[in-house]
């Protein structure tokens, strides 16, 4: 059912149960703004959905580093939503998307801890919301 | 819905903001000082530094929160006013420095390093106020240190204003002996433009004009690293070729630009400007638009092609720029000045990039002749034929062209000024001696081109 359909099926409904039956007229308004309203919903940045957050760790290849990270991660209520990792010229390189919603520390809070964590790995880290990514790569 | 972002998307989008310099050169809030204005110059100058404080506060937490939110370094945090002359105040100099000093004080205790506007639009004549406003620009950038000026002094639909050239030639001889004790610094934050623009939001050139809303959001892009290393990597293609890897940069670059201000303009719930896709350089290594030059396949910026290698290269950033942005406003393009450039600074100390080649190239580039600095025992005659030559190339093409020159105070050709910072080191160019001062003299108004009868 498209977007307008399902407008005419909820307002025919509330005429039903509301009131005397409505003109086509006032019908064919309740339906417009109803489409407007879901309309101004779906534009609305980050309507419906959480605001992701990539993170990328880039160094020497070593044995725990996923795991190292993911703890960290899963420590802090964050969600990952995709994990994928390649080696380039020699250095390990992991990339994750997150989902920092259910977080129990800001982003920045999140980001040092992840910092503080490389540390001892010697690995470089990088978190920032997809933001950029998408401004960049989609159009 | 996740978006699934390549390896490659990732690796080279951090890339970008990791390595290659990339920065978003500043976020410019905008602000109509217009209702500011009172008889008594205490009063306005009261009700400036109020205003400003008012509503510029927040910006500087705002955007590096931003910034940090989205992994994206922003340089700078700036302010543009409406250009004081029309701040309704006594028309008297000392009027205006009061506004000026207003302006530096609330500009440092809120933590800006510039402030454009201490500005007049004079391309077809001067106002009693904006007499009084240039007569009073040596001293006013002499006693602040976060002021920038500027004058419009020529347009493509007016012509020249000679009489404002000269005015400006003196006063930046003035402004130099008064400022010689740091290198004569005051002249650095001057620019004398043709076809100002009203939404630029680069310094020293940035006012806020009066088409503008009460309070806007600018930003500057810049990422002369990125469009570097993009050339780098593309290797031997051929020029169409060439062309369309800067546009590729410009698009990206623009495109981070304009998120980071709807960002902040979201969050301070101010409308959205312009970005301004001008390739600015920072006297940083690897930040440098003469390095994009010599990329392409010069030997040294001032070689012969240099200034088609800048033609290409400004129109493809517009391009690129054009398809990422419907918000693209400013000078956009590509800057030239030679102290913040590392690139020009070895060109000139290696005397293959003269002030004539440089000239030629600014008809290609967005701006003009920016930052160089000459002998200070230049006459004023001198320094406005200079000044009248570059700004007479936008009058003619319909573009802006600007000067900002530093008749550096008791140095000779050769010599060096430092200025530190983002303004660099200029050397002391040479610049001919030959008189043009009775034409200059002569005054008056070099009439608008016939291609201004345009309706």
């Amino acid at each position: 059912m498209d977007r307008e359909a399902l407008a005419y099926g909820v307002a025919e409904i509330l005429a039903r149960h509301l009131g005397p039956e409505p003109s086509q007229r006032v019908l064919e308004a309740v339906v417009a703004d109803m489409v407007l309203l879901v309309e101004k919903q779906e534009a609305a940045p980050g309507a419906g959905e959480h605001r992701l957050a990539v993170l990328t760790v880039l160094g020497h290849n070593q044995k725990g580093i996923v795991h190292a990270f993911s703890e960290v991660l899963a420590e802090h209520g964050a969600d990952i939503a995709d994990i994928n990792q390649t080696i380039v010229h020699g250095n390990f390189a992991m990339m994750m998307v997150i989902d920092p919603s259910g977080c129990d520390v800001d982003l920045a809070g999140l980001k040092a801890v992840l910092k503080k964590r490389a540390e001892p790995l010697g690995v470089g880290v990088f978190l920032q919301y997809e933001d950029m990514l998408r401004a960049v790569n989609r159009v | 819905m996740t978006t699934a972002y390549t390896q490659r998307e990732i690796l080279e989008t951090l890339r970008m903001a990791e390595l290659e310099h990339f920065d978003v050169r500043t976020v410019t809030m905008g602000i109509n000082l217009l209702d500011c204005a009172h008889d008594d110059p205490r009063e306005a100058g009261r009700r400036v530094y109020e205003k400003l404080t008012r509503h510029a506060r927040e910006l500087p937490q705002t955007v590096t929160q931003i910034a940090d939110e989205l992994g994206i370094r922003v340089a700078n945090r700036r302010i543009s006013v409406s250009p004081v002359s029309l701040i309704a105040t006594k028309p008297e100099p000392e009027s205006y420095v009061i506004i000026a000093r207003e302006i530096d004080r609330a500009a440092s205790e809120m933590g800006f390093d510039f402030v454009g506007g201490y500005s007049a639009l004079v391309h077809a004549g001067f106002t009693k106020a904006e007499e009084a406003l240039i007569a009073s620009i040596p001293q006013a950038l002499s006693e602040t240190k976060r002021l920038c000026s500027s004058v419009n002094a020529g347009s493509s639909r007016t012509g020249l204003n000679m009489d404002a050239v000269l005015k400006i030639a003196s006063g930046l001889k003035e402004t130099a002996y008064l400022t010689r004790s740091e290198g004569s610094i005051g002249c650095a934050k001057f620019v004398v433009f043709a076809n100002a623009v009203e939404d630029n939001p680069f310094m020293a050139g940035a006012f806020h004009g009066t088409g503008l809303p009460e309070i806007v959001i600018h930003v500057g892009v810049s990422g002369p690293g990125v469009v570097c290393q993009a050339i780098k990597r593309a290797g031997p293609c051929d020029l169409r070729e060439l062309a369309d890897v800067v546009k590729r940069a410009a698009f990206k670059i623009t495109r981070v630009g304009e998120l980071i201000g709807r960002s902040v303009a979201s969050r301070l719930d101010l409308p959205f400007g312009i970005v301004d896709l001008s390739l600015a350089p920072t006297p940083e290594l690897g930040d440098s638009v003469g390095e994009v030059l010599e990329a392409m396949g010069l030997q040294r910026t001032g070689a012969c092609g240099s200034t088609a290698a800048l033609a290409l290269l400004t129109d493809a950033v517009k391009k690129g720029g054009a398809m990422a942005t419907s918000a693209v406003g400013g000078l956009s393009g590509a800057f030239i000045p030679v102290s913040e450039d590392a690139a020009m600074i070895a060109a000139v100390e290696e005397g293959v990039l003269s002030l004539e080649k440089l000239e030629a190239m600014t008809s290609v580039c967005s701006v003009g002749l920016d930052m160089v600095a000459v002998p200070g025992d230049t006459p004023a005659e001198t320094l406005a034929g200079f000044i009248a030559d570059e700004l007479m190339i936008g009058v003619i093409n319909h573009k802006t062209t600007a000067v900002r020159v530093i008749p550096a105070y008791g140095k000779k050709a050769g010599e060096k000024v430092s200025f530190g910072g983002l303004l660099g080191d200029a050397p002391i160019q040479e610049l001919r001696t030959l008189s043009c001062g009775e034409f200059v003299r002569r005054g008056g108004l070099i009439p608008a081109p016939v291609t201004s009868l345009r309706n």
